[in-house]
């Protein structure tokens, strides 16, 4: 390759600094500037910092944000979270190295224009499945989409050039934004005309200026008619098979009427939440990464806020708002009136235990944190949430990041800890933005910082950007990543509250702990614990996705069923289809039976199931799942994301994914299931941290509850018909010879024969679920 | 101090001691692979778990701090299944042969890469040594061996196969031309007569390691020499000179021979029964008739009931028979020789012999010029240097050999695509991905003490391995601790060229 320019280096070490603990952010910093990470930046980081080039090599390795070879113009990031892949994922992921003509090993395409990654999780559970290109997600994609998608792109980034060339974007935006329309043929086939009186009628009543803008056909004609929405500061919102009744409260959403007030806008709100993303009927959508899911999902049903406080109501960074509702009254109070113990007493009385999975009482941590004679203690935020399918500390940082500093402040001053920090995974860059923001206005209004209001207390808190490891959401591992190592756990005890950051006393706990601290003070702890059961105290929020009707953020009392989660919050199983099994707790978790869902949300009951509560991941799933493909996609997950210390599981979850592999092919054989059995009991038992502790739970609680479909994968049958190895497409008598499926198919495996019944060359076909999909007489057999 | 119990065993150690460390005071001994004194525990290959306070998690002994009131066990069922089970995942992750294909595939088991090094050095006195613990008949082997040694070697896949015969038969002579042929080392005489009917191959191998055990031998057998069936080789293919010169060895170790005597028949046999302690039945099939086998202290060493068609087979069936005759005599269960562990990485992949040529000689196999077929010193050097050093250059200390002999760990109990061979090879030094256990010893020692750039651990999970940081050299690497990281190796990963 060509010489590489260094000098950004001296820059990027003047601004971050010189020190070992460094590290992640001027890699962050250095493939920021060069795409990737070529060998003479990390030589020359060593030479202007105090890294050594084995912590350099090693840490560039270890997480899956740096790359080491140059990549595509664009990088098209697949989510393989546990919503997409029950949704499809696999078969798109496979469907644009298809479209790219990417070889198989490789993950660029000829051109440089592409490169296709996996991603763990994009947070966006309720589009799935999804990608994100640049700043744009699209959602609800199908195989035959891609080739849409990409055109879409292409079409939104060549704007975007032209829009730089001439210097300045926004000019050519509307100064009271616009409101484009596409009257391309099929758009005014399918009735874009028809919403274009309604937008012109909404703009009449209501005054509002913004302009309206014919554009003409983007290539996305099946989901016609697009509406998009340009804001005058250049923020877009695309909507799509819009019906021109709906045209008022998209309008109504994004602008300002000037004859009506703020409380309309709230009104609507819940609206737009539809609109965008959980209106079962549409099934593609794209927007900036910004919106994603917007507010939490306000569902009808036996939700309780107290994390999520406010929900729908309040600007995440507005103080002045959150100090109106009674923001950092509790705080204060513990920098007055409480002491230590009045705090911790307060938590104790409320039961709370860690949101993050594994349900410790939090009084306790608190305590043992403040018991250390140490001058020096540190606290720490976790916010790596990475489990395939959870979404909730994402936003609760989004939106509530006020809240989560607040709960952190608290618990510092409980403890005695002066400096703090936030670990936030490097795939939530809207949560760090609103947390960095947060923490500033904090500063500058003398909550965080020195002497804080005299009260001789100081805190200062730092963000620490993760950069791709699921391991580190574990709390040895988080702390070796926050001081600049590979994220590797270490055996416990010492515990974090005896030995923890730099060797000092430290505590942790996870977004949603810290969220409820606030709400627990100020109502009392004992308020706290009239939610919930005896053991399991409060509330719990959950991210719902997978099968279910209506999908989102949820936070509702410990002790509710499953079954009122599923079928009465989220709506039951959509599209016609059967509960099967509700997957809880992620990779560390398990799958409940739908016969056992009558069983109460509370820490002792999901673990006595062989699930766990976990960080609150909660993928439904119908009949058309196969609990082996769901065990293997979750193997496949912890066993990507083992730090590889510990040989049980290195190499133990690598073997118990050979054989799910094999069982998924349709290769297993006589006594697989018995020796996946027992190493997974090896690997509960024997793993050193967390992550390989818990990672056999999908597999022993998919064979405690379906052994039957286990077996019948060794017999050579997917019940379900999900495996690939397993399963052959056919067409049934009830094909009217449409040719829709011919002409999607991208194997060519079905031929053109106009009115005469299909057939399909198993030979050719890579079982890519479209023609199944497109077929409108559901003639299309899997077997 | 702090009191705890291991195993039921109490013991007390001093603040800050680890498991470990207090098993090792009590007396109990716990296996353990990636811990090395002066080193902070890596608790990473999780060989040496035990159990803690009967809780169903286990623990690493290594790196468990020992806390007073601890009730630990080390030796019950689930503690041995799961060092067992962290021994065969690290096993089913291991590319590399703990013993050559020579080697494993040798009748006789002789350590075929050692005898070539040893003659690529120029150490024909100690290749003898070697080859003399299997097979105490080379000089004749040389001659009428069918080398199925040589069809299982590697060498083959890039040209032919080492001539791994005539480097034997070259040992061989060189010795018997000697002044002073070799003469092995002999017990201490455990004053125990055993017979031996028969003096063919079967019956010369037994006398030769029973006579090396301490035990005084006797051959009887009908012919007027020794030698068996030997003795009706060609002569073009096997000098009567040769064979006698090597069976005189075997006298001359003190193994006395009653030849032109014929043992079958009642009186004889019953005789020799009472009069020795141990008879050992080396005849063939058409020479058995009469001779009872049925008392405790009669043997049957030859291929009664089989056909042992090669000498090497027959010499390797007296070797064996001799040991369970020393196991009985010496009071011991009469099991036979244990099998060592043995790793393979079977068939190669794609590309890989170029891996395995890269420390061999290009040379094709060498022919022997002049010396009725038997090469000469240049020869014999040159065609050594072809061998593809295939065998583990760690066979005796590797912890993770000997850890799954004594843990009973098979090699293939879970069966997996292996990774691909590679090996980097250094003026000094041999790194072997494919043996590493990531236990990173050499990681800690480089980064704190070679003053050159160090290791580091690159990658996550499965494929985390051990790597020079920037792709530069091993030796810029490990620096001035190159011999120390070798030897902090457990397996034969890291080792000296």
């Amino acid at each position: 390759m060509s010489e590489v320019d260094l000098t950004f280096l001296d820059d990027a070490v003047g601004r971050i600094g010189r020190g070992k603990d460094r590290v992640l952010e001027l890699l962050q910093a250095a493939q920021g500037h060069y795409g990737y990470l070529p060998v003479e930046v990390l030589e020359r980081i060593c030479e202007l910092t105090e890294i050594t080039p084995s912590a350099i090599a090693g840490i560039s390795t270890f997480y899956d944000q740096f790359r080491h070879t140059p990549c595509g113009e664009h990088i098209i990031k697949i989510c393989v979270g546990t919503a997409c892949h029950v949704k499809g994922a696999s078969l798109v992921y496979d469907a644009f190295l298809r479209h790219l003509k990417i070889e198989s090993g490789g993950d660029t395409d000829a051109d440089g224009l592409f490169t296709v990654e996996k991603v763990a999780c994009l947070g966006c559970c309720t589009l799935a499945p999804a990608v994100q290109i640049g700043e744009i997600t699209y959602g609800h994609l199908t195989c035959d989409g891609v080739g849409a998608v990409l055109e879409d792109f292409l079409r939104r980034d060549s704007i975007k050039k032209k829009d730089k060339k001439k210097g300045d974007g926004a000019a050519k935006i509307h100064p009271e934004g616009e409101i484009r329309i596409g009257l391309g043929s099929c758009c005014v086939a399918r009735g874009s005309g028809k919403l274009l009186d309604a937008i012109e009628d909404v703009l009449t009543e209501t005054a509002i200026k913004a302009e309206i803008k014919q554009v003409g056909c983007v290539g996305m004609c099946y989901q016609t008619p697009l509406l998009e929405i340009v804001l005058p500061d250049g923020k877009t919102f695309l909507y799509t098979t819009v019906e021109p009744k709906e045209a008022r409260s998209i309008i109504l959403a994004h602008f300002k009427p000037s004859s009506f007030g703020k409380r309309l806008m709230n009104s609507v709100s819940g609206l737009l939440d539809r609109v965008v993303s959980d209106n079962v009927g549409v099934d593609l959508c794209c927007h900036e990464a910004e919106v994603r899911e917007g507010h939490i999902a306000d569902f009808l049903g036996k939700q309780e806020h107290i994390a999520t406080e406010h929900c729908g109501v309040i600007n995440p960074v507005d103080l002045d708002e959150y100090v109106s509702k009674g923001g950092f009254e509790a705080f204060k109070r513990t920098l007055g009136e409480m002491d230590r113990e009045d705090v911790i007493g307060e938590i104790e009385k409320s039961g709370l235990r860690g949101r993050g999975g594994a349900g410790f009482p939090s009084h306790l941590k608190w305590r043992a944190v403040e018991a250390q004679d140490c001058d020096t203690k540190y606290i720490v935020c976790n916010g790596d949430e990475g489990d395939p399918g959870a979404f909730m500390d994402r936003m609760l940082m989004e939106s509530y990041p006020l809240r989560v500093i607040e709960g952190l402040a608290i618990a510092a001053r409980a403890v005695g800890a002066s400096e703090g920090f936030l670990y936030i995974r490097a795939e939530y860059p809207l949560a760090v933005k609103r947390i960095e923001e947060a923490i500033e206005k904090c500063e500058e209004a003398g909550l965080l910082g020195g002497d804080i209001f005299g009260s001789g207390f100081s805190l200062s808190l730092t963000i620490v950007q993760g950069a791709g490891a699921f391991v580190c959401g574990e709390e040895s591992a988080l702390m070796a990543s926050v001081e600049g190592k590979r994220g590797m756990p270490r055996l416990r005890p010492p515990f974090p509250a005896e030995s923890g950051l730099w060797g000092k006393p430290t505590l942790i706990n996870n977004v949603e702990t810290y969220s409820t601290v606030p709400w627990i003070l100020n109502n009392g702890g004992d308020k706290f614990a009239e939610h919930g059961t005896v053991n399991s105290s409060g509330t719990k929020v959950f991210a719902l996705a997978g099968k279910v009707a209506n999908g989102g953020l949820i936070e509702v009392p410990m002790g509710i069923s499953l079954r009122q989660v599923v079928e009465g919050i989220g709506g039951g199983i959509g599209g016609g289809r059967t509960f099967k099994a509700v997957q809880i707790g992620g990779p560390s978790g398990g799958c409940i039976p739908a016969g056992k869902a009558d069983i109460s949300v509370d820490y002792e009951s999901l673990t006595a199931a062989g699930a766990i509560m976990g960080s609150g991941g909660l993928v439904v799933l119908d009949d058309t799942d196969c609990m082996v493909d769901i065990a293997r996609y979750f193997l496949e997950f912890t066993q990507n994301q083992s730090c590889g210390k510990c040989t049980f599981c290195r190499v133990g979850t690598r073997r118990m994914l050979d054989i799910l592999e094999r069982l998924c092919a349709g290769q297993g054989q006589k006594g697989d299931i018995e020796k996946l059995y027992e190493l997974s009991l090896m690997v509960k038992k024997g793993s050193l941290c967390g992550l390989g502790k818990t990672a056999p739970n999908p597999v022993l609680s998919t064979i405690e509850y379906f052994r039957d479909e286990y077996e019948a994968h060794i017999e050579g049958r997917c019940p379900a018909g999900k495996c690939k190895g397993l399963i052959t497409y056919s067409i049934t008598d009830d094909c009217i010879g449409c040719t829709v499926c011919a002409q999607r198919c991208p194997a060519d495996a079905i031929a053109f024969t106009p009115y005469v019944k299909h057939e399909i060359d198993t030979e050719k076909c890579f079982c890519c679920d479209t023609c199944r999909n497109v077929c409108p007489a559901d003639a299309v057999k899997v077997e | 101090m702090i009191e705890l119990t291991i195993d039921n065993l109490a013991v007390s150690v001093d603040d800050g001691a680890t498991i470990l460390d207090a098993a090792e005071q009590a007396g109990v001994s716990i296996p353990s692979m990636c811990f090395l004194k002066g080193c902070a525990p890596s608790t990473s290959c999780m060989v040496c778990v035990v159990r803690v306070n009967g809780r169903e998690s286990l623990a690493p002994a290594c790196g468990t701090k020992a806390v007073d009131g601890m009730v630990v066990e080390s030796d019950c069922d689930e503690v041995h299944a799961a060092r067992k089970t962290a021994l065969e995942l690290l096993l089913s992750d291991h590319v590399g042969d703990c013993m050559g294909p020579c080697h494993v595939t040798c009748p006789a088991k002789m350590d075929i890469p050692l005898m070539i090094r040893q003659i690529a050095g120029g150490e024909f006195g100690e290749a003898i040594k070697t080859i003399k613990n299997d097979i105490p008949l080379p000089a004749v082997l040389g001659r009428i061996c069918p080398a199925p040694c040589e069809n299982a070697c590697r060498r083959r896949l890039q040209d032919s196969a080492v001539s791994i015969c005539l480097l034997k038969r070259f040992v061989a002579d060189v010795d018997l031309a000697s002044p002073a042929p070799y003469m092995p080392v002999q017990a201490k005489k455990k004053n125990k007569r055993v017979a031996i009917v028969g003096a063919g191959c079967v019956g010369l191998s037994a006398a030769y390691y029973l006579q090396v055990d301490g035990f005084d031998c006797t051959v009887f057998d009908s012919n007027e020499k020794g030698g068996g069936m030997l003795c009706d080789e060609p002569a073009d293919k096997l000098s009567g000179g040769v064979l006698a010169a090597e069976v005189g060895v075997i006298e001359k170790m003190g193994v006395e021979f009653k030849l032109n005597m014929q043992v079958t028949g009642g009186a004889v046999f019953d005789k020799i029964c009472k009069e020795f302690d141990a008879v050992l039945l080396a005849v063939g099939l058409e020479n058995s008739e009469g001779l009872d086998s049925s008392l405790p202290s009669v043997f049957v060493g030859s291929d009664i009931g089989g056909k042992k068609k090669m000498a090497v087979a027959a010499v390797a069936a007296g070797k064996a028979a001799a040991v369970c005759v020393g196991q009985y005599l010496g009071g011991e269960d009469v099991a036979g020789s244990v099998k060592p562990f043995n790793s393979r990485m079977g068939k190669l992949l794609d590309g890989e012999i170029d891996v395995f040529m890269e420390s061999a000689s290009k040379a094709g196999r060498v022919e022997p010029a002049g010396y009725v077929g038997g090469f000469v010193n240049d020869e014999a050097v040159g065609e050594s240097l072809r061998c593809l050093h295939c065998d583990c250059r760690k066979p005796v200390d590797c912890k993770l050999r000997r850890y799954a002999e004594e843990y009973s760990a098979k090699a293939n109990t879970y069966k997996a695509k292996r990774r691909g061979f590679a090996q980097v090879l250094e003026s000094e030094v041999v790194f072997e991905q494919g043996k590493c256990i990531d236990c990173g010893l050499c990681v800690e020692i480089a980064s704190r003490e070679s003053a050159g750039c160090g290791l580091a651990f690159t990658g996550r999970g499965f494929d985390v391995k051990v790597a020079v940081p920037f792709g530069r050299s091993l030796t810029e690497g490990l620096g001035r601790v190159a011999a120390k990281c070798i030897a902090a190796c457990p397996v034969g990963a890291l080792t000296s060229r």
